[in-house]
């Protein structure tokens, strides 16, 4: 029976020992750092499952993904990728995934064009030999890379590598794909064309993609279901959504006044459960107007603060209760961690 | 800005190669050993007793001698360096990702680089016997037969170097004590018997003068059984290190995985 986890770990764990040049005593002087790069790290991702690892730079999310394909061994626990463990069953692990590093585009030979490129690859993944070319004219073509085909790898522009490293990991035609921080380095544009690919490749396919990277929005707008990962440790997992709702924040009102004294912001100040007002800076105020950001303890203070506008005509021109961003949940829940 | 600004910014200039040149230690130590053996390949190369010691141990002229050696030793260079050439980090890494074994990705790393060797030792043999006068009487029984040891052996050796390479990032000992051994007990520019005793040994101790002695004679007229004193040490070498080099290629690259320093540079 298949395994409904298509990645699977259990206490896995990964330390790296790293000599530094110690700060006394001259450039001979080093001293070891022992770094828990994943630690006792727990994870299972459902097949179909677009999930997305998120972490600050150096939270272990390269070395999770490194050692899911079987790259970097771990030091201990267990990690199952397709059902198959990987560091016994590397070979059937190496079968069943697709990997594209954070920096795939070097392993591609410079003065071969794309197609050529793929070809190469195409074979190291057992592509069969009669469906190798129209498997790469798909891939190329999934990828928008269709017309550049047979152009020199030293011609493409940075978003071309990395679509280019995106079609290789796609050739094999794998169930479960490795995506490590596809987007880094890439314009806004080809970053949409990759997330829009990975999010409709997953809807119309049904393959498992683990989406990994440090764009907290990113995460937010394609992936079903996110980690975060700290210092090797999943602190937070859960829809985006509920992340954001994970956290506990005073409520956020701005609200824009035209003609407001400085003694009436003084009153809303002083009034019961509001812990404090700001006076925003913003460029489209007329000059009679005048924004405020307003911490409340609870929403349930908001009447009380309009029964004052109200008592005190003051003409309220705009009000928007912020909710709390994905980015603040990413931060509160590393900080907390 | 002053003389004296720009010569700082020169001083860190050259602090900044100094301090990442040091890092490579081993590297270091090679580069002085290869100066001092390749300057006595030199000194040894110019001495007289050369032309005479070829005459009467191979029977030929110093330019038959001479052609031959640099013609093989295209062969030896790239078994020695065709390894390393696989390891350049992403590629390797994206390819051990891939269902490929690293049987597969070392031959299939390594095998144009003697395709096109056997181009260049083509050429070289060709001016040598239409040019300079060259006489080859090729037993080409014999010449697979020595091609084949002498290749893997070197082939064993490179993946040493390579597997040591793969640690130490820069610096292979074992490529470049090979390379000052080719070159100065490897029989390709003056035959090691013109030697001091103690400098002798050595050659009788490393692979290229078994290599070189075989693939000289057995294209000059000797025939299998001839040559097959040497041959046999040849093959000898060859089903040791072949092995060997693999297990500790393996070994290394197992141990930078482990200590995630693949694609450390």
């Amino acid at each position: 029976m298949q395994n409904e986890n298509a990645i699977q770990t259990i206490n896995l764990t990964k330390t790296f020992k790293s000599k530094i040049q110690s700060s006394e005593g001259g450039f001979f002087k080093r001293k070891t750092v022992i770094v828990n790069a994943v630690d006792n790290l727990n994870l299972e991702i459902k097949r179909g499952e677009l999930f997305g690892l998120l972490g600050p730079n150096g939270a272990g999310k390269t070395t999770l993904v490194k050692m899911l394909c079987t790259l970097l061994p771990p030091d201990s626990g267990t990690a199952l990728v397709n059902g198959y463990d990987v560091v016994k069953e590397q070979m059937k692990v190496k079968r069943s995934l697709g990997t594209l590093f954070s920096v795939g585009e070097r392993g591609f030979f410079w003065r071969l064009n794309g197609f050529r490129n793929l070809e190469f690859y195409a074979a190291t993944y057992n592509v069969p030999r009669q469906k190798r070319r129209e498997k790469i004219l798909e891939v190329l073509k999934l990828v928008g890379l269709e017309n550049s085909a047979f152009e020199l790898y030293q011609k493409y522009s940075g978003g071309m590598k990395r679509k280019l490293a995106l079609a290789r990991t796609l050739l094999p035609d794998p169930p479960i794909i490795l995506l490590d921080e596809p987007t880094t380095g890439l314009d806004a544009i080809s970053s949409r064309h990759v997330r829009d690919f990975v999010k409709s490749m997953v809807k119309e396919t049904g393959k498992t993609v683990l989406y990994t990277t440090h764009y907290i929005e990113e995460a937010a707008q394609i992936c079903t279901k996110i980690g975060i990962l700290k210092q090797g440790k999943i602190v937070a997992l859960d829809t985006p959504d509920a992340l954001r709702a994970k956290i506990k924040k005073d409520e956020l009102i701005y609200l824009t006044f035209e003609q407001v004294t400085q003694a009436q912001i003084e009153k809303i100040r002083s009034l019961q459960g509001v812990i404090a007002v700001t006076e925003e800076a913003e460029p489209n105020l007329m000059p009679d107007e005048q924004a405020l950001r307003v911490e409340l303890k609870s929403v349930d203070q908001l009447p009380l603060i309009f029964d004052f506008i109200f008592e005190q005509k003051i003409k309220l021109i705009n009000f928007k209760q912020e909710e709390p961003s994905l980015e603040d949940a990413f931060i509160e829940l590393t900080k907390k961690a | 800005m002053g003389v004296g600004a720009e010569l700082e910014k020169i001083w860190y200039f050259m602090k900044r190669d100094m301090v990442s040149f040091s890092t490579y230690k081993t590297n270091i130590l090679i580069l002085i050993f290869t100066a001092v053996f390749g300057a006595l390949s030199f000194a040894y190369l110019g001495q007289s007793s050369v032309n005479q010691t070829v005459t009467e141990l191979y029977h030929t002229n110093y330019t038959t001698y001479l052609l031959i050696g640099l013609a093989f030793n295209t062969y030896l260079g790239q078994a020695l360096t065709l390894v390393q050439k696989t390891i350049n980090p992403w590629a390797l890494e994206e390819v051990l990702v891939s269902p490929t074994s690293l049987t597969t990705f070392i031959i299939g790393s390594s095998i144009w680089g003697f395709v096109w060797s056997t181009g260049v030792v083509a050429i070289y043999l060709l001016i040598g016997v239409y040019f300079f006068g060259v006489v080859l009487t090729i037993n080409i029984v014999g010449t697979l037969i020595v091609l084949v040891l002498g290749i893997g052996t070197f082939i064993g050796i490179s993946m040493i170097g390579s597997g040591i390479l793969i640690l130490t990032k820069q610096g292979d000992p074992v490529t470049a004590l090979m390379t000052i051994a080719i070159s100065l007990f490897g029989n390709v520019l003056f035959p090691p018997q013109i030697l001091p005793a103690p400098l002798r040994i050595i050659a009788y101790i490393t692979p290229p003068y078994y290599f070189m002695t075989c693939i000289k004679e057995i294209i000059t007229g000797s025939t299998i059984a001839m040559i097959m004193p040497n041959l046999e040490i040849l093959g000898l070498m060859c089903a040791i290190i072949v092995p060997v080099g693999y297990y500790i290629y393996e070994w290394c690259l197992k141990t930078a995985r482990k200590n995630g320093t693949l694609s450390w540079f």
